[in-house]
Formats: structure tokens, C-alpha cells, sequence
């Protein structure tokens, strides 16, 4: 399979890559591991004119602890992570996330977590070879103005099903996006549009550059179903964070719930989250509320368009959300000891 | 466009114009004649193109011919010696069974070789995990596992 | 005739695939490696709509297009042109298609990108039609018909069959069960992808490079294109490069060959077309999906007493080989277990979608499913524990079924003895672990279901004790060159490696029926035994003037010919032979055989001996249910098979492992899914194929019963592994969480809704 033409530039440094981007326009891709990117040129769902490769930036390949946080390198394998002791130690969920994707030869060594969060959104009737598309009235995604996947749907359904994504907005990880001679930080929970086009509140002249996970002494959890153990996409997924009070040590201080490949973007729910605030961590009964109303909370975002049926997608929420609590909440009461 | 590139290929400092969009599977397989790489997808799910780039294994349909550009890259050509030797791998994937078709093979057998050059102890968790992305219809896998065990015990060196 | 596997120099070695150490050097050509001087590369439009009619085809831009050889459109096409089993598909259509997958123009160009551009730039204008999906709807009285010129979507295939009497069976029974049980189409998934290169020659023969598993009958197949094109008395020639993959895929000939051969000629250029993986997923054909509704009945000890089924196959929108899958059904439901009183009707129905065909089991996967998830019901009803209720039915050693099978050797007993010492080994059961299992009887020496089921071979020894043999055979992975060697090797006292298959070429190769019903260690190997004998009995003769003893006293091993117990008459193979050749009137070795076995072609009953032995197994597997989210997780496989005799156990294990685990995904993953007959799946991330990581521990005991129509005493294991695989973990399922899964494949979306109805 051959990819169409394109020009490649591979700048020598960020500064280079940024001054790139200010400059061209929409058609223009960042290449990092390329293995979203290239299968969708491959596909035609893209067309870019120029790919801007990272292939030269090591700047952006890093995993450090700094100030409290953990910061990594938007080009840091997907390998590099899970080999990573602070990762395992402090963001577990973001471990258990990274060691799923795809397969080791395919995404652990060319794929980067930046390129993870970035993957682009993808529903069973867009993700077609170009001729499949052909065949019919092109939906949002692919410039039209239908949803096979929802009827009357008046924008793009398509399911984000980042692994890296969900786990981290469950760690409260924010990202850095960069652009010339300036940069933003952006909670990734904020970092999402409605509408499964554009997937990404970022401009086209931005590049993620870091991902930083705040270290809160709490323990987290990530959980997914898919039919097979590799070269798979989740078709519902979950990532929970839980910290404990200093005084109780039984009571939950804080959580996020976080459900994934349900929706445009991971869901992060806020109530359900909140209501486990003071709740006993060993209390298995709550958890399984709390899993009951997130299935509640994020079904009403799915649309039947990656597989399995919606109906059990949506009674599996409960599951992977019930098991990443108690994942988490037994890694906090370890550390406790 | 075109560029000109400088990698070393199988021991092999070379140089060669390519194109900027050429995958390095089209490189290898069409503009060079290294049938050997396979290309079963195109899309980086069956492994079957599955080269070495610095010491990791790749999907070589997922990687521009033009990022080797300095880049140490083996394939299954490089593997058997001058002589016409079977490397230490493949010679156990031909006396284990690990070959049927034979179509995924090249790509199979240099995943385990990235593995084993990492890891020669791998154990069958750790051989099913590098093997996870190279897909084969024949075998039922369980000869390759079996393969790539049984290179421990050839007393050969990976290298 | 029976040896003991002791006395064996050869046969049941586990010596290592013959051309393993080429394809492990990345040396093997593969059609996708395969390049001429001069080579076009050909490409198909396929079909925009599901059905419709074609109003206009313009290809006037893609003519025009720089590097564009040629294109053809459907009218262009002779009339005559139709491939298949029924003669009703049409390389490239003209006025109507009938399914996605239908052919509407194809082109030819300087390289693929042009070929694809120039596809892009054929206007065609369709006026869609309503299509039908379901088999079931598509036999309804007023469903709208796939071909009009036919009365009913219901193809005219006689495939029922009544032996005994059903209905007085049923009467006597003690315990009757019935239900019904759909399965999907899946797809081969051949790791290499499918193409044909076609070239003429200056005095237009054709030779086609393909991967074909019929060389033969492609052969013929590809002379019929050549006499409707007007090129009478012309020649043509199949080669085959390695392939990367049959299973039964490559059990007929192709658009893509045909319209590569159209291509090749129009331009008078070679043309090669090579399919990338969305077309070999949508462009390819599926195993037939089935819908079954199935009763058994057993006295009151168990023994049954009937077994009715009436079965529906979705065909597609064309009629390959698949069409005629009902009569290796046939099989499984009239003489797995002895059943007296059996009736079958099946109906093989048009659709709009994508045509069926044969696939590793060639029917018996879908027929067994029903027949012994059943079997599991039925013990159930009866309290009889599984096991003991195939016990008692068991086949036995010669005994003739109801179809009139002549079962000679029959291992099932051995095979049920070792499943259930396995199943029944380990600790006291676990919430959510069970176990199941399930028989089968396949052909396993061969299977007539064409005029010859014969194959040839010519044998030929050179000066230094090696031997090139030229098999009809064709190996795709699965061994049939080692059976071959390691037979001849046996035969004549040499090593496998002395022995050199050539299987790739028509011009060389005698005819052979095709690699598909685990035919070619019987037959292939039969044939290339019986050229073997041939030429060890001509060695022979020059011996025993040499040696000056009679003929039958002189033997073969070690790559010398000997008179044993006198060490003065024995030589090395090699120097006999530079003996018989240069001398005066001197002689070289070479033999002819065709092997055509002693099994016989349907009459109208249906009744037969259709094949010349008969493969049994048992298959046990051990699963755990996750009650929360119905996953079902494989944890052990014992696939037992009598196999008459191993003629390299290496290889049949490889046989065996390979085919549990694609029927594990029959079982469990796998699925073409077709939205109103567009395949929505098409790649391997969507196609669940099990990776490594999902790979299952499996054992493969074998048994060898000799079978004495078998080469050195064996019977063909190729499909088998396939074949009880699904209804063994539907049972497993059932036996781990007490749901009954009746259609695969078992997903957990499937698993959960049967444990919520359970549960309330």
C-alpha cells in the first residue's frame, strides 16, 4: 500500500517545527510515530501537503520528575513509559493504559504518547478504505453532512479510543501545547471539542510538546475491554483516580472517574466522582453505585460505531469503572499499609 | 520530492535516492528487490513487514524511507550469514515447525530477534508480548513460541 | 502393512518443512514477489451498490489517462465467460450487479498508482435495487430476486437426503431435543493475498502465475477463457510461486485470474493483479453461513434414535464450490455416531451478498456446531454424563453407515478415552470454569466429489541417488511436500533430503483433482508411494542380475541396496544406478503412477463410499467464563485425532495447533460483518484474528489405527482441527455458567444477554 505524495520537513529543533507551523496552513500534519497518521493517509481520510517530521527533536523525549510533577516529552515512546519505574510508582493507570495499546512491534517503540493522545477519533463508517467511502453521501468527518452511525446526527459521532487519553485526564494530567513564541497549558479534560471532526481544541499552528501528571499521593487504575489482548482498540474503557484523607485513612479525599471510548473525548464524571469524596475505600457497595450511575452518565454520549453493540458497551461501563475503583482503592490501601 | 539518504542496511553503509513519501517496506521490497520483507496489510496489523531499526523491531509499512536516514536497519536478508548460514533463529524456526506458509515468517522471525538480542531468556509470557503484533493464520503460534525457546538452547549467538 | 513406527527409517519423523529454510531467509516468491520484463499491473473496480442495475460505464477519461494499457468494462467481455460451479458469474458484470464484491470494469497501467487513478476516472452510472440479506427472507414468496431470470432465490441443488425412518425414530424415542443454530461467515485471512500474472507468448499460449490449490482444474478452467477469446488449441500452463495461505480459498478460479488473462491479451503485455488486504476481505469469499434446525432423539440408555435436520446456507450472490458444501455435511450428520434414522434438507439460498465457498472443513465446522451442541442437549435431557453419551454411540471399526460409509479403521474410542482422562484431570471445579467436548469424522482419504479424485506423480532417480518427483500435489504451507518426500525417502531407503518436490508447474506436473479434503497425504502420497514402488521394483530387477538373487530379496535403507545377511551384496544406491546407466543398452530410473483412490462419487441417494478411510477426533477444551463482562477465556485444548499413522508428527502437529486456533476463532471472534452485504471489517484490526498474545495451550495426541489404504498406513488430518472446535466451547460455556450459545460466534455481548435471561 502506498502512501500519495507529500513534501517532508524535518526541522532540527522545536523552534524550527514551530516556526514551520506558523507558517503553513491547515493541510500540514506533525509525523511523530506516524502509526495513526500514516494509516489514515494510507486510508485517504487525510490528505496532507507537508508532514513536519519530530524525527529529529530528542528534546521531546523525556520522562522526569520535577517539582512535584511528572513531565513527559510529547515524543516519549510509548515504550519508554512502560519501562518506566516513576510511571509504575506514580501513575500506574497511565502504565496499565500504555502497556495496551496496539502491540509492542507496532506502537510501543514508533508510537509516542503525544501521538496517542492525538489519535484521531475513529467510528466504523469513517475508518473505510477510500473506495468504501466513495460508494455513498460522505458523512461529517469526511466533509458531508451525515452520521451512519446516528440518524439526523448534526455533527460527527466518531469515538475517541485513546488509551494514554483516558488514563491521564484520570491522573488530572494537563498538557503544554506550544506555538511560535508562545505557549498554553491545558488541563486534557479541557482540551476536547463536542464535535468528532476536530476532535482537539488545539490550533493547527500548535504542537503538544509536554504532558505534566501532578503527583497527589493517591493511587490509580486503569481498566479495558476488547475482544482480543493486542492490535485492538478498547471498546469501552476506564481510568480512575483515588486519593486518601491524611487523618482517616480509610476515606476517600478525592476522586476522578474517567470513562473512555464512549464518547468524542474520555468522559470525565464529575458527579460520580464527587459523591466518592468521605466514602470508605474498602466500601464495595458504593463502588458499584457510583459504577452504575457512571454507565448511566456516559451512555448517553455513545453511538453504536466501534464495534460490539451499544447495549453492551454501555452495561460494560459499570464493569471497567466497578474494577478500576477497586483497582485503585487496593492500591491505596497498600501504600497505607 | 526527492531526497538522498545515507543508513546502514544489513551491515551496509549505503546511500540511495528515494522518494519522501516511499514507506520503507516500498523502499526494501520494490525500488531494492528485498522480497524478504513481506507486506501483509500496509497498515501495521499483521507484521508481517517487520524489519529492525536500531535494534527495535518495526513496522516497516508504518515508516518513511526517508526517517532511516542515519538509521542501522536490518531484515531478514541480513540475518543468514555470507556463507549461507542460517542464523541461529531461523534455523530453529525451519527445525521447530515455527514455518508453515511461510508468508508471516520473515516478519515473525525478526521481532524475536529484536527480542532475543534484548532479552535471550525470554520467557513464553515475554515471547507472546513481542510477538503480539505478527499475526499468523497457519500455525496456531504455538511452533513459533517453541522456536524461539528452543534458540537458547542452539548455543548460538544472536549476533 | 502395518509397521510399527520403531521399524520406520522415515515415515514418522519429525523432519522439518523441506522448504523452511527458504522462506526463513526471506528467499521464498510469493505472487506479491513475482515481477516479468514488461509487467503491467491490473487492477478491478468493484460495485458501488449492493444491487443495481448499470445505466452507463464512461471510461473514456481512464483511457486517457497516461500510462493506462487498457481498460475493460463488463461489455467488453465475451457473453460466454462465466465462472464457477454453476457457470452464473461473469468476470466483470455488464448490466446488473448483484453484491459489493461484483466486478464492473478493470484496467491495466504502467504501475499501480496509475491503475488505481485510472478506476478512479471510470463514470458509472447505477440505479439501485432493493437487495435481500437474509437467507431466510430471501426464500420468502415475494422477496425481490437476486437474478432475475431465476424463479426463486433457492438454488436447484438436490441436497436432501432420508436413511431409515425419522419420524419412527422419533417416535421411539425417550428424549427428544431440538433447537436452532446459526453460524457466520468468516474468512481465510491468508496471510499473502491473492493474485494471478498472465502472460501470452508469441504464439498465444497463456501461462498463469497463481496461487491456486487447483492447478488443474484451473488449468481447464483457464482454456475455457481461452476458447471463448476464439484461441482454439492453445496451451496453457499454471505455475504456482509458494502461497501464502489456502485453506481452502483458492478451491476455484477467480475474477482476478480470469480478468488478468482478459488484460494480458488485450494488451498483449504481461499483466499481473495482486489484491491489497481490504480487497482480500471484500473481494474474497466466506465460509457459508448457516442457519440450522436440528432434533436428535435417544432411547431411554442412550443410544439415538434419530437425528433430522433442515438447514439454510446463505450462498451469496454467485455459486463457487461452496454451493455444494451440503454434501460433506452430509457426513457428520448421517455417520458421526452410529444413528440409524437420519433426514437432511438443505437449501442453499441466493443473496446480495458476498458469494460463499469452501473453507478448511468444507461444511462440517457448520454442521457440526449444530449436531454436537445438541449431542450436549440431548445427554443433558437424558441425565447421561456427555461423555458416556458419545460412548455409547461411538463409532466402531468396520461397520458401514446409514450412508453407506465404510468406516475401516476407527479410532473415536481411544480419542473419547483420552479427552476425558484430560478433562477429568485437574482439581475440583471453579465458579466460572468448565468443560466440553466434541467428536468428528472427516474424510481421510480423500473425497470424490469431482469425476477423478486422482493424482499423479513421475518419478525420476539421477546419477547420485537423488530423486526429483513431479506431484500434482500442491503444498501451501501445510506439508504435502514432506508427506511426499518422507514417503518416497521411506520407500527407497534415502534420506528427505534426497528427495526433491516439484509441484509448482503444469507443464511438468501430472493432473491432480486440488489440495483440499485433507486429500494429500492420502492421495498425493499414495501417488507418490505408487511411483516409488514402481521404481524401487525396476531397481530391483537390475539388482538381481548384479547380485544374482531373486529380485524380491533385495531391500533399501540406508541409501544402499542390499541382500540382507550377505555383506558382500550390498551397494550404494548412487553407484547401482551410474551401473544400470552407463552401461551398454544402459537404463535410467524413472517411474509413472496415478493414484486415483477406491472411493466412490454420490449416487442419487446420495449414498456412497465417499471417501477411502475415514479421520476421527475428539476435541476437549477447558474454559472460564467471566460472569461480569461474558468473556470466554481458553485456558486448555486437547485436540486427539486418529490420524491412522503420523507421517511426520512435527508437521501434524502444526496441522493440528493451526486449525484449533482458526477454529477458535469460528468459535469466538471471528466475523465478517456485512451491512446489508457491504463487508464493514475489512482488516485485521476489525477481523479479530487471535494474536500471540491471544494464543491457547493446546494438546494433539494422535492415535495410529494404520488405516491399510493409507500410504505406510495414513489418514489426512488437514481440516479436522477446524472442524469440532466451536461446539466443544459452546459446550465448555455451558458446562462453566449454564448458558447455551447457539450462534457464533460466542462473544461476550452474547454470553452477558443469555446469563441476564438466566439470572432474570
Amino acid at each position: 500500500m502506498r502512501l500519495p505524495r507529500f513534501e517532508y520537513l524535518e526541522p532540527s529543533d522545536l523552534e524550527g517545527v514551530l516556526n514551520l507551523l506558523a507558517t503553513q496552513g491547515d493541510d500540514t500534519k506533525i509525523l511523530a510515530g506516524g502509526t495513526d497518521l500514516l494509516v489514515r493517509m494510507k486510508k485517504g481520510l487525510l490528505k496532507p501537503k507537508t508532514l513536519i517530521s519530530l524525527k529529529a527533536l530528542n528534546e521531546l523525549s523525556y520522562i522526569n520528575e520535577e517539582d512535584g510533577c511528572i513531565k513527559i516529552g510529547a515524543r516519549t515512546p510509548i515504550a519508554d513509559i512502560i519501562a518506566s519505574d516513576l510511571i509504575q510508582k506514580e501513575a500506574f493507570a497511565l502504565f496499565e493504559a500504555c502497556e495496551k495499546i496496539g502491540a509492542i512491534s507496532i506502537q510501543h517503540y514508533r508510537g509516542t504518547i503525544g501521538g496517542n493522545i492525538l489519535q484521531d477519533n475513529r467510528c466504523i463508517h469513517y475508518n473505510q478504505s477510500e473506495f468504501h467511502r466513495s460508494g455513498r453521501q460522505p458523512c461529517h468527518k469526511d466533509g458531508g453532512k451525515i452520521c451512519y452511525a446516528r440518524d439526523e446526527a448534526d455533527r460527527c459521532n466518531s469515538t475517541c479510543q485513546s488509551d494514554g487519553a483516558t488514563a491521564l485526564m484520570a491522573l488530572g494530567a494537563s498538557i503544554t501545547l506550544a506555538k511560535k513564541g508562545t505557549e498554553r497549558v491545558v488541563e486534557i479534560a479541557n482540551f476536547y471539542t463536542t464535535d468528532g471532526i476536530m476532535p482537539f481544541a488545539m490550533e493547527s499552528s500548535e504542537l503538544l510538546t509536554e504532558i505534566v501528571i501532578s503527583i497527589q499521593g493517591g493511587k490509580s487504575s486503569y481498566k479495558r475491554l476488547a475482544y482480543r489482548s493486542a492490535i485492538d482498540y478498547p471498546i469501552v474503557c476506564a481510568g480512575v483516580f483515588l486519593s486518601a484523607s491524611d487523618t482517616k485513612k480509610d476515606e476517600i479525599e478525592d476522586a476522578r472517574i474517567v470513562v473512555g471510548a464512549m464518547g468524542r473525548s474520555p468522559l470525565f464524571l464529575v458527579q460520580e466522582s464527587f459523591s466518592l469524596k468521605g466514602k470508605n475505600l474498602n466500601d464495595t457497595e458504593v463502588f458499584k453505585k457510583v459504577a452504575d450511575s457512571s454507565m448511566n452518565s456516559a451512555s448517553t454520549f455513545a453511538v453504536h460505531n466501534v464495534g460490539s453493540t451499544l447495549e453492551y458497551r454501555c452495561v460494560m461501563v459499570s464493569e471497567m469503572v466497578l474494577q478500576a475503583l477497586k483497582g485503585a482503592a487496593q492500591a491505596v490501601v497498600a501504600a497505607k499499609g | 520530492m526527492t531526497t538522498n539518504i545515507s543508513f546502514i542496511l544489513n551491515g551496509v553503509e549505503l546511500s540511495y535516492e528515494i522518494k519522501d513519501h516511499w514507506t520503507l517496506s516500498h523502499l526494501l521490497r520494490e525500488e531494492m528487490g528485498l522480497i524478504g520483507t513481506k507486506e501483509g496489510c500496509g497498515n501495521g496489523e499483521c507484521g508481517a513487514c517487520t524489519v529492525i531499526v536500531d535494534k527495535l523491531a518495526v513496522n516497516s509499512c508504518l515508516y518513511l524511507a526517508i526517517e532511516v536516514e542515519g538509521k542501522t536497519v536490518e531484515t531478514i536478508e541480513g540475518l543468514s550469514s555470507t556463507e549461507g548460514s542460517l542464523h541461529p533463529i531461523q534455523q530453529s524456526f525451519v527445525d521447530n515447525g515455527g514455518i508453515q506458509c511461510g508468508f508471516c515468517s520473515p516478519g515473525m522471525i525478526m521481532s524475536s530477534k529484536a527480542l532475543l538480542d534484548e532479552n535471550p531468556d525470554a520467557d513464553r509470557e515475554e515471547i507472546k508480548h513481542a510477538l503480539a503484533g505478527n499475526i499468523c493464520r497457519c500455525t496456531g503460534y504455538i511452533q513459533i513460541f517453541e522456536s524461539v525457546e528452543a534458540v537458547k538452547g542452539m548455543g548460538g549467538q544472536n549476533e | 502393512m502395518s509397521k510399527k513406527n520403531s521399524e520406520f527409517s522415515v515415515v514418522g519423523k519429525r523432519i522439518p518443512k523441506l522448504d523452511a529454510a527458504q522462506k526463513a531467509m526471506g528467499r521464498a516468491e510469493y505472487i506479491q514477489d513475482i515481477k516479468v520484463p514488461g509487467m503491467l499491473y491490473g487492477r478491478i473496480l468493484y460495485s458501488k451498490y449492493a444491487s443495481a442495475k448499470i445505466i452507463k460505464i464512461d471510461i473514456s477519461k481512464a483511457v486517457a489517462l497516461p500510462g493506462v494499457h487498457t481498460v475493460l468494462p463488463g461489455e467488453d467481455v465475451p457473453e460466454k465467460m462465466k465462472m464457477g460451479f454453476y457457470k452464473d458469474n461473469p468476470p466483470i458484470k455488464k448490466d446488473k450487479v448483484c453484491s459489493f464484491r461484483d466486478e464492473v470494469a478493470a484496467v491495466a497501467a504502467i504501475n499501480p498508482e496509475i491503475a488505481k487513478k485510472a478506476l478512479d476516472l471510470i463514470e458509472i452510472e447505477y440505479e439501485e435495487q432493493i437487495g435481500i440479506f437474509d437467507p431466510e427472507k430471501a426464500m420468502e414468496k415475494d422477496a425481490p430476486l437476486v437474478h432475475e431470470h431465476t424463479k426463486s432465490n433457492v438454488l436447484k441443488l438436490p441436497w436432501n437426503i432420508h436413511y431409515g425412518d425419522v419420524d419412527k425414530g422419533e417416535k421411539e424415542s425417550a428424549f427428544v431435543v431440538e433447537d436452532r443454530f446459526t453460524t457466520t461467515g468468516v474468512t481465510h485471512c491468508c496471510m499473502g493475498t491473492s493474485g494471478a500474472l498472465a502472460l501470452f507468448d508469441a504464439t498465444e499460449n497463456l501461462t498463469v502465475y497463481t496461487n491456486t490449490q487447483i492447478p488443474s482444474l484451473a488449468q481447464k478452467d483457464f482454456l475455457e477463457t481461452l476458447k471463448v477469446l476464439g484461441l482454439k488449441n492453445k496451451r496453457v500452463r499454471v505455475i504456482k510461486p509458494i502461497i501464502g495461505g489456502g485453506f481452502g480459498s483458492k478451491l476455484d478460479t477467480y475474477a482476478y485470474e480470469h480478468v488478468a488473462i482478459l488484460l494480458a491479451y488485450k494488451c498483449r503485455k504481461p499483466v499481473k493483479i495482486v489484491f491489497d488486504r481490504v480487497e482480500e476481505f471484500k473481494a474474497t469469499s466466506t465460509r457459508q453461513p448457516t442457519v440450522t434446525y436440528i432434533k436428535q432423539g435417544c432411547d431411554k440408555n442412550g443410544k439415538l434414535t434419530f437425528r433430522d435436520i433442515r438447514m439454510v446456507l446463505d450462498n451469496g450472490a454467485y455459486t463457487s464450490w461452496g454451493a455444494t458444501t451440503p454434501t460433506v455435511m452430509m457426513m457428520p450428520i448421517s455417520s458421526l455416531y452410529r444413528v440409524k434414522n437420519v433426514r437432511y434438507d438443505a437449501k442453499c439460498v441466493y443473496t446480495n451478498n458476498t458469494y460463499s465457498q469452501a473453507m478448511r472443513g468444507y461444511g462440517n465446522p457448520q454442521a457440526t456446531f449444530a449436531i454436537e451442541s445438541n449431542i450436549d442437549m440431548l445427554a443433558e435431557e437424558a441425565g447421561i454424563d456427555p461423555i458416556e453419551f458419545r460412548r455409547i454411540n461411538q463409532n466402531v471399526p468396520n461397520e458401514t453407515t446409514p450412508q453407506d460409509f465404510k468406516i475401516t479403521t476407527c479410532g473415536l474410542a481411544e480419542c473419547i478415552n483420552e479427552v476425558e482422562k484430560e478433562l477429568k484431570s485437574g482439581t475440583a471445579k471453579e465458579k466460572g470454569v468448565g468443560v466440553g467436548m466434541a467428536s468428528l469424522i472427516h474424510v481421510g482419504g480423500g473425497a470424490r466429489i469431482y469425476k477423478s479424485d486422482g493424482c499423479g506423480a513421475i518419478l525420476k532417480m539421477d546419477d547420485y541417488g537423488k530423486v526429483d518427483i513431479f506431484t500434482g500435489g500442491t503444498d501451501m504451507g501445510q506439508g504435502m511436500d514432506n508427506i511426499t518426500a518422507q514417503i518416497v525417502a521411506e520407500e527407497l531407503g534415502l534420506s528427505a533430503e534426497d528427495i526433491n518436490v516439484v509441484h509448482t508447474d503444469t507443464d511438468i506436473c501430472p493432473w491432480d483433482v486440488g489440495a483440499h479434503a485433507s486429500r494429500s497425504t492420502f492421495v498425493a502420497g499414495n501417488a507418490a508411494l505408487g511411483a516409488a514402488k514402481k521404481v524401487k521394483q525396476k531397481i530391483q530387477e537390475f539388482a538381481s542380475k548384479f547380485f544374482d538373487v531373486p529380485a524380491k530379496e533385495i531391500q533399501f535403507k540406508d541409501k544402499l541396496v542390499f541382500v540382507p545377511g550377505d555383506q558382500e551384496k550390498s551397494m550404494p544406491i548412487d553407484k547401482l544406478l551410474r551401473k544400470a546407466h552407463f552401461s551398454q543398452n544402459g537404463t535410467m530410473l524413472m517411474a509413472d503412477y496415478f493414484y486415483d483412490p477406491d472411493n466412490e462419487s454420490f449416487r442419487k441417494d446420495f449414498k456412497c463410499n465417499l471417501s477411502a478411510t475415514y479421520t476421527f477426533g475428539v476435541h476437549g477444551v477447558k474454559v472460564k467464563v467471566d460472569e461480569e463482562t461474558g468473556k470466554v477465556e481458553v485456558l486448555d485444548y486437547i485436540a486427539a485425532h486418529d490420524v491412522g499413522q503420523a507421517i511426520n508428527p512435527l508437521l501434524l502437529e502444526g496441522q493440528v495447533y493451526g486449525g484449533v486456533l482458526m477454529g477458535l476463532g469460528y468459535a469466538l471472534t471471528e466475523e465478517v460483518v456485512q451491512k446489508n452485504g457491504e463487508n464493514m471489517n475489512a482488516n485485521f484490526r476489525d477481523y479479530k484474528l487471535f494474536t500471540a498474545k491471544d494464543a491457547v495451550n493446546i494438546k494433539a495426541p494422535v492415535f495410529e489405527t494404520a488405516d491399510e489404504a493409507g500410504p505406510f498406513g495414513a489418514k489426512g488430518i488437514g481440516e479436522p482441527g477446524c472442524v469440532p472446535t466451536a461446539p466443544a466451547v459452546a459446550n465448555a460455556v455451558y458446562d462453566a455458567v449454564g448458558v447455551r450459545i447457539k450462534d457464533l460466534p460466542i462473544t461476550p455481548e452474547k454470553v452477558l444477554a443469555a446469563l441476564k435471561e438466566k439470572n432474570g
